[in-house]
């Protein structure tokens, strides 16, 4: 069995030693190092990466509750600008019948008070008017002229027959 | 069967240019030659591969990587935080084993891992190793470490005398694990290699098929035996700090 022949174990553990060493030195000092860099900075990139996006996260759910907040606040708002303007609105609505009903009741006193003074007036005119239609029928139809006192007192006088 | 054929004749050392030193027979062999070739796998494989140093990995660099993290996990699940000082010399180990037993896989190539001097020399260095870590962390309190507590005083006797025994044959059930394994398969393919030429006609085709399905298996051996060997050590390297 070769293993157990002597002859060549110093050789063989002169070499093992030569390279084992080589070895352990240059990967202690050469290849461990660049693999640990580069674990490490990969391992530094994905936390910051986590960290901007939780970072991110928190400020897309900040803007949220501010949205949601100021949509509240402007739909309160609108609902009382509604409520007070429709109130308003009703208010004037009223105001405004009110005057308009106002206006009508004292339109229509005018207006009857006026019919009232024309009626006076038409008739306070109309024995004159009478008179003189009297007066011209008489002249022209019957060539009799009469003065117009005569004539107004056989006005009164039918008058009180008629009534 | 003649000398030439034999199956353990793949184990024998040649030396490839005699040196002499004090006296020493130093001569570069055929076993250097592939710790040599290891080594170079190694370190060029790990250099170049890591070169780019990119946050993005090629394929290459993945591989490097993932064999970093699994000896960094190796370590720190046995070990704990104490272990990050060591895994210079793990990952070491672990790489030196499994590509030395990788290359000796490759057809007429010298498996120095096949030898029991090579592996008992790395496994003492281990013990050695450990050895002086513990004393260094628990000074003389570390001979209680062949101390059983909770077991009956009269027990003593027979158990510190084992303790102590199978401490100190670490080195050896650790160097014969991997030396038996791989001397057993490379043997193991030889012989099925003979039949191959020895057999009749095509019959050969069975053993041949053997011998593949064997290649597989010794790979896988080539790797579970660097990772038994790199695990002990994180172990024993455990023990050192950990008493009981």
């Amino acid at each position: 069995m070769p293993q157990l022949n002597p002859e060549f174990f110093v050789s063989q553990l002169f070499w093992l030693a030569v390279f084992f060493s080589f070895l352990f030195i240059f990967l202690w000092r050469v290849s461990l190092p660049r693999i640990s860099t580069v674990l490490e900075k990969r391992q530094n990139k994905i936390d910051e990466n986590l960290a901007t996006a939780k970072e991110l996260q928190e400020q897309a759910q900040k803007i949220e509750l501010s949205i949601n907040e100021k949509i509240n606040k402007a739909k309160q708002e609108t609902d009382n600008l509604i409520k007070i303007s429709s109130e308003k609105l009703q208010e004037n609505i009223l105001n405004e019948l009110n005057l308009l009903d106002k206006e009508l009741d004292e339109k229509i006193i005018i207006s009857e008070k006026e019919i009232n003074n024309n009626k006076e007036n038409q008739m306070k005119n109309i024995n004159s008017e009478i008179a003189n239609i009297t007066k011209m029928t008489l002249e022209k139809i019957a060539n009799i002229k009469i003065s117009t006192e005569d004539l107004n007192n056989a006005i009164e006088t039918t008058k009180g027959n008629l009534n | 069967m003649a000398a030439k054929d034999s199956p353990l004749k793949q184990f024998e050392i040649d030396p490839i240019s005699n040196i002499e030193l004090g006296g020493y027979n130093i001569s570069f062999t055929n076993s250097s030659f592939a710790m040599l070739i290891t080594v170079l796998v190694i370190t060029l494989f790990l250099t170049l591969t890591v070169n780019t140093r990119s946050i993005i990995p090629t394929r290459m660099q993945l591989i490097s990587e993932l064999m970093y993290n699994f000896i960094a996990q190796l370590l720190s699940d046995t070990v704990g935080d104490n272990g990050k000082k060591y895994f210079p010399f793990v990952f070491s180990l672990f790489m030196f084993v499994l590509i030395g037993n990788m290359v000796g896989m490759i057809p007429y190539q010298f498996t120095f891992t096949s030898h029991i001097i090579v592996t008992f020399a790395l496994a003492s260095v281990v013990f050695i190793g450990v050895t002086i870590l513990g004393f260094i962390n628990h000074g003389i309190k570390f001979f209680t470490f062949f101390y059983i507590p909770g077991v009956p005083f009269y027990m003593h006797p027979l158990l510190i005398p084992i303790e102590v025994i199978s401490y100190l044959s670490r080195p050896i059930s650790l160097s014969v694990r991997l030396f038996a394994n791989m001397l057993a398969g490379h043997t193991l393919l030889k012989v099925f290699a003979g039949f191959v030429v020895s057999m009749p006609f095509f019959t050969g085709v069975f053993p041949l098929a053997f011998i593949v399905a064997l290649t597989g298996l010794e790979i896988l051996i080539a790797f579970l035996q660097a990772y038994v060997f790199a695990i002990l050590t994180c172990l024993y390297i455990n023990d050192a700090y950990h008493l009981h």
